[in-house]
């Protein structure tokens, strides 16, 4: 194929799946969507490769070709241009249950040519707590509504009957059904560009072009792996605990870089725990795919052909791919985390150029309450503010208070004004911590310590959900491990509580006070390398 | 004889544009001058005196206003070369422009180098005050920590302090007493409030664009000073305004108190004059069936997508090619689409600004393989030094421009009216390198490089209509600046477009652009309280006091006409982002405001949700000074031109020899049919094969392309 209109396909493939994303960000009802951006695009070919995925949560990268497999499998010859599918079962090609997928087929003579699918975290999918996340939560029944690929919808449009029902399921039927508007609006804009495409050019022209796309793509990742020596690596992390009374649960990664390939085996890894910090198989191979690219170069295009240089090997029964009916809801933070921060521990000793410092683990809390200005009203409230900080590296330090590893930048805190005026809060501190970094030639980002009053009126009740209040970011290539999250509550007399990562109902008085100190990311390179300049920098910043 | 004057600085060329009460245009350049921008605006105005057979005086002496658009702020962002700025803050919370609320950009680059922020944490001094969401004040503002850090300021001998605390958006007293204070101690220090620059809610937005204005202020009041005395030196007594970055223009003094707000400054001329061409009929007859792609527009899913079908829907996407930039925007029924969200160098003003989408292309980007082994181009340019390989300065890489000169579609001896020889043998060296990379022939790369550059075209027109909602394929491309011509049929042939205009004033169509838009303030507050909406009465004269606030302003600078409209940011009880609903006509009323606000989302959503509560969070008011219409000039129709001459140009169809004409030389009415070239001093125009192209009266070129 010509070289000019197989760039021409390129770009045009990449701009469909933006322009996707972009009108899911425009149109979704709920915050979790339209603010934190928790959301993924992509498309992938008729036999569910992945074709082209928009840069928004990276923890979804490798994940959502198993959504369009599971709905090839599950509706193999039944399916007709116009079908609408959904699924969220981790067992079924999803992750975890929050997160819902709807898959498209784009046909063409007859046959389907593509998947638009769109995945988005719904506020709430039923289950025993609300929001999605329940460290209670021993099997998944606990954690809310399953399904599997169903057709939700024919000829474009989606069967009331079952929207109805699932909206029953879930504690806020409204955002549940703006959001799959939203989603099916995002998804037939795909496949109309799509369809649009394959008359442009011929459905024959497109897919020779897509095979040269993803031929093309795993060379470029196969070449920059070809740059590192071969060898074997182990690396290790460790999750805190499962809420359930397992601490310090092994992630292991070997990882043998062989020519133009990459295997990681995850087989030494523990087994699996009760509470929900399990990973699915999907998840699992996600979270090694989210390092990969991490690794590569940012202009490696994420899609099936640069993922062919990667073999992931995993058993079942361990933490991360836990046997159908574990409890796996926090898996999309914890352990993807852990997986990919022993991937990189493993790859520091390969390509230590390119390897990163940790970035912070999610450490979430969730308030609810009553205010007095608005009289006979609950509140629910998400803490997204005192963020930790992402990894040094060879280039240079970490972001400050820039997230984790499975956001990395990408998930926004709202406006401490906007959280004042809207909720019984009061945030007396909210700066940079000093010292929370981990040192290295290169330090981490700096965490944040915020001072939240909780106004109530009367006690509030907390959730936590999260992991990293034992285990700092990793240090990476001789730097250091930041220190670890500490989130405390300061009752009226002065005395302090602390809080576990995985806790329900914690009551707050009115007056106590909510205090974080947040995890800076991990150090890269020996600290004793430090050029003085940038420690004179740092003391003059007043952030040592 | 009396003029006004319009005055652009670009990166290489400072167009002075001036126009006469017979409505001549008349267009001279200098050479800009990036150390101090007004020498080569007075160079321009020199040479464009010169052409008019005057003085200098004599020119200043007949201005009656001179429009303004500079690149000082922009330039001070991009190149971090602002001043020596400082912020006081609420104590507790001095991180806030440094956290970015979480956000970092490339999500998969995670080695890239977090950036300083433009004010350093040392220089972020935190005052002991603090005000609560309703104005109550918890902390009063403690006048010794204030004069701690005062002292500070002065030991660091800053230039310039942003005063930001928290919720100064519901009261600002404790800014205002702060500023008074350091105004005090320290003469001559630029200072900024935040409540004073932009006086809503949410202090992200609303201390990066303090910032940002405390960064950029001093070198914009330098040079805007240091131009008005040149100005007066000169002779002229006439009013000198700033083009904002909302597209609306501003005395000196203001521009260089918002200084943030002209950030924009440089491509608001180009959107300016697609809305003034709006006026004159361009974009009109796209409605009408000009469509020759015979389609009916796609059902359109996203938001202003169904707003603009219940719109006269008629649109003109302006599409300015420079040498290392692109700048894309769209107009609607004459009037261009403003956003808040804009960045300029990493860094967020939160103004209201023109929805202007910047392409890293331009005729001087480089093609190269890619490490993906695929042809690129872009996003690195060769600028203006070395430029072009063809340009001879040193540059020895192909360009966009080297592929067009490969092509045959510049003519090496008359670019920029001769002013600048072509070095073919370098270009086609240059080009074929890359060609033998690729395995094709010079001129076979050449043809991939110019359809590269303008599929990449293609998808910023994509972005500026598709995904606000619009069809591309009724609206109008508005080619303009150096370069676009040679690409504009082809990119609206990608997208189906219906037709596109070329202006005779391609060149200079962004300082003609300036003279053509009106004086405008803005002003908003938040007043998110207890209550969701406040009551009747206190509606009523929320919205009154803004008005008047913004009408006294623009009256103390103008003596002419003033109209007023009224905006509000609302949302539903639960929702996180407002929806801005524009209320002009819409009694301010509670129900007044529910009702509009229900139709709005409606029309942006597909659904309402009558049962919720709407929360009332920013209302807004903007003042606009009408400025006297500019003369226009009669037609002429003459007779049709002839061709000058034929030159052979590689097409995607082979060689073939075209017909060149002057644009200058063609006649009101007068057709042509492509392939054939069009060529002035300043622009040339490429008519691919199919092309039905006609010079209007009006003083543009209207192509409709063939089919694609």
């Amino acid at each position: 194929m010509d070289p000019v209109t197989l760039a021409v396909l390129e770009a045009r493939l990449s701009a469909i799946v933006e322009e996707m994303g972009e009108a899911l960000l425009r149109t979704a009802y709920s915050q979790i969507l339209n603010s934190s951006r928790d959301f993924s695009i992509a498309v992938t070919d008729g036999a569910g490769r992945l074709v082209a995925q928009a840069d928004h949560i990276p923890v979804h990268v490798g994940a959502m070709p198993f959504a369009a497999r599971a709905v090839r499998e599950a509706f193999a010859g039944e399916m007709r241009p116009g079908d609408v599918f959904l699924l969220n079962d981790p067992w079924h090609g999803g992750s975890h249950l929050p997160d819902l997928t709807l898959v498209l087929p784009v046909f063409a003579e007859g046959e389907p040519l593509f998947f638009a699918v769109v995945r988005a975290h719904q506020s709430d999918i039923g289950g025993a707590t609300h929001g999605g996340y329940n460290p209670g939560a021993t099997e998944i029944w606990q954690e809310g509504l399953r399904i599997p690929p169903i057709r939700l919808g024919e000829n474009g449009a989606l069967r009331p009957d079952l929207v109805a029902m699932l909206a029953l399921n879930t504690r806020i039927g409204r955002d549940f059904e703006g959001d799959l508007a939203a989603m099916l609006g995002a998804a037939k804009l795909g496949a109309e560009r799509l369809s649009a495409l394959a008359a442009q050019h011929g459905a024959a022209t497109l897919m020779q072009a897509v095979e040269e796309i993803l031929a093309l793509s795993h060379a470029h990742a196969a070449r920059i792996l070809q740059g590192w020596p071969d060898g074997t690596w182990k690396g290790e992390a460790f999750l805190d605990d499962d809420g359930h009374g397992r601490t310090d649960i092994a992630i292991r990664a070997t990882c043998t870089k062989e020519g133009g390939t990459l295997t990681v085996d995850l087989s030494d890894s523990d087994d699996q725990v009760a509470g929900f910090v399990n990973s699915s198989y999907p998840n699992m191979v996600s979270a090694v795919s989210m390092a990969f690219a991490y690794l590569l170069d940012p202009e490696v295009a994420k899609n099936d052909g640069a993922f062919r240089a990667l073999k992931v090997v995993a058993r079942e029964g361990s933490v991360v791919w836990a046997r159908e009916g574990a409890a796996v809801t926090l898996c999309t933070s914890h352990c993807s985390n852990e997986i990919v921060e022993a991937v990189i521990r493993a790859m520091q000793h390969c390509c230590p150029g390119r390897a990163m410092g940790g970035w912070g683990r999610r450490f979430r809390i969730a308030l609810t309450g009553r205010d007095a200005r608005r009289p006979g009203r609950r509140f629910v409230w998400h803490l997204f503010h005192a963020r930790p900080g992402g990894g040094g590296h060879a280039r240079g330090d970490g972001w400050s208070c820039a997230g984790e590893w499975h956001s990395v930048g990408g998930l926004k805190f709202g406006s401490v004004e906007m959280a004042e005026a809207r909720f019984p809060l009061h945030f007396r501190h909210h700066e940079f911590l000093p010292g929370s970094a981990g040192r290295g030639e290169f330090r981490g980002g700096f965490g944040a310590r915020l001072e939240l009053v909780v106004e109530s009126d009367g006690p509030a009740r907390a959730n936590t959900a999260g992991d990293g209040a034992r285990h700092g970011s990793a240090g990476i290539c001789g730097g250091e491990d930041s220190p670890p999250h500490r989130y405390a509550l300061r009752r009226a007399d002065g005395s302090e509580r602390v809080l576990r990562t995985k806790e329900t109902g914690v009551v707050i008085q009115p007056g106590e006070v909510i205090e974080v100190r947040s995890a800076g990311g991990g150090g890269w390179g020996d600290p004793a390398r430090r050029d003085p300049a940038r420690i004179a920098e740092d003391e003059a910043e007043g952030l040592l | 004889m009396r003029y006004v004057i319009g005055v652009d600085v670009g990166g290489t060329f400072t167009d002075v544009v001036g126009v006469d009460e017979e409505g001549n245009e008349h267009l001279a350049k200098a050479a800009s001058t990036p150390e101090d921008q007004s020498l080569g605006v007075m160079q321009g105005l020199a040479n464009l005196a010169a052409a008019l057979r005057l003085t200098l005086g004599e020119l200043l002496d007949s201005t009656v206003r001179i429009v303004h658009g500079t690149t000082v702020a922009t330039n001070a962002l991009l190149e971090r070369r602002g001043a020596r700025a400082a912020m006081l803050t609420t104590e507790g919370h001095r991180d806030v422009i440094a956290m970015r609320e979480g956000l970092k950009p490339a999500r998969y680059d995670l080695r890239l180098p977090a950036p300083p922020p433009l004010i350093p944490r040392r220089l972020r001094l935190p005052v002991r005050e603090r005000l609560r969401p309703d104005g109550r004040v918890e902390i009063p503002l403690d006048l010794a920590s204030l004069d701690a850090a005062i002292a500070a300021l002065r030991a660091a001998e800053v230039e310039a302090v942003a005063i930001c605390f928290l919720h100064s958006w519901a009261d600002p007293r404790h800014e205002h007493a702060a500023a008074a204070r350091v105004r005090a101690a320290l003469p001559g220090a630029y200072v900024t409030c935040s409540a004073d620059v932009l006086p809503q809610i949410k202090e992200y937005e609303r201390f990066s664009t303090a910032a940002v204005n405390a960064y950029v202020g001093p070198p914009v009041a330098r040079y805007l000073g240091r131009l008005e005395e040149r100005l007066r030196a000169a002779g002229c007594a006439a009013p000198v305004f700033v083009i904002l970055s909302h597209g609306g223009v501003t005395p000196i003094a203001e521009a260089a108190r918002l200084a943030a707000g002209t950030a924009l400054s440089g491509p608001a001329g180009g959107v300016a004059a697609a809305v003034a061409l709006a006026r004159r009929g361009l974009g009109a007859a796209a409605a009408e069936g000009l469509n020759r792609t015979g389609q009916p527009p796609s059902d359109d899913r996203s938001a202003e997508g169904r707003e603009g079908l219940n719109r006269r829907g008629e649109h003109i996407v302006t599409f300015d090619m420079g040498g290392t930039s692109t700048d894309i925007a769209l107009v609607t029924d004459g009037a261009a689409a403003l956003g808040r969200g804009r960045e300029v160098g990493g860094e967020r003003i939160a103004l209201d600004s023109l929805d202007i989408i910047t392409l890293g292309a331009g005729g001087g980007s480089i093609a190269h393989l890619g490490a993906g082994g695929t042809l690129q181009v872009g996003p690195r340019s060769a600028g203006a030094r070395p430029g072009p390989a063809c340009y001879g300065r040193g540059g020895t890489e192909p360009t966009v421009t080297d592929a067009n000169l490969v092509l045959g579609y510049l003519d090496p001896a008359s670019f920029l009216g001769g002013a600048q020889r072509l070095d073919e043998a370098a270009a086609r060296a240059a080009v074929g390198r890359l060609a033998a990379q690729l395995g094709l022939s010079a001129e076979a790369a050449a043809l991939g490089i110019h359809r590269l550059v303008n599929a990449r075209m293609a998808d910023g027109v994509r972005v500026a209509t598709v995904r606000r909602g619009v069809d591309p394929r009724g609206a109008t491309l508005l080619a303009f600046g150096g370069a676009a011509g040679l690409h504009a049929s082809a990119v609206a042939r990608d997208l189906g477009m219906a037709r596109v205009a070329v202006p005779l004033f391609a060149a200079g169509l962004s300082a003609w652009g300036m003279l053509q838009t009106e004086l405008r303030f803005e002003t908003a507050r938040s007043v998110l309280g207890a209550e969701a909406l406040p009551e009747d009465a206190a509606l009523a004269a929320l919205f009154a006091g803004l008005e008047e606030e913004a009408r006294a302003r623009v009256a103390a600078w103008h003596g002419g006409e003033i109209a007023l409209s009224r905006a509000a940011d609302m949302r539903y009880g639960e929702q996180v982002f407002e929806v801005s609903v524009p209320l002009d006509g819409v009694p301010a009323t509670r129900e007044g405001l529910r009702a509009a606000f229900h139709a709005r989302h409606r029309a942006l959503f597909t659904y309402d949700l009558p049962g919720e509560e709407v929360v009332l969070v920013t209302a807004r008011a903007a003042a606009r000074g009408v400025l006297p219409p500019m003369p226009r000039r009669a037609a002429g129709a003459g007779l049709p031109a002839s061709p000058l001459g034929e030159r052979l140009c590689r097409l995607e169809e082979g060689e073939r020899g075209l017909p060149v004409f002057a644009f200058e030389a063609l006649a009101a009415g007068q057709t042509l049919t492509g392939p054939a070239i069009v060529e002035s001093a300043t622009t040339t125009v490429l008519l691919l094969p199919g092309d039905e192209a006609r010079m209007r009266a009006e003083g543009w070129l209207e192509i409709a392309p063939g089919a694609g």
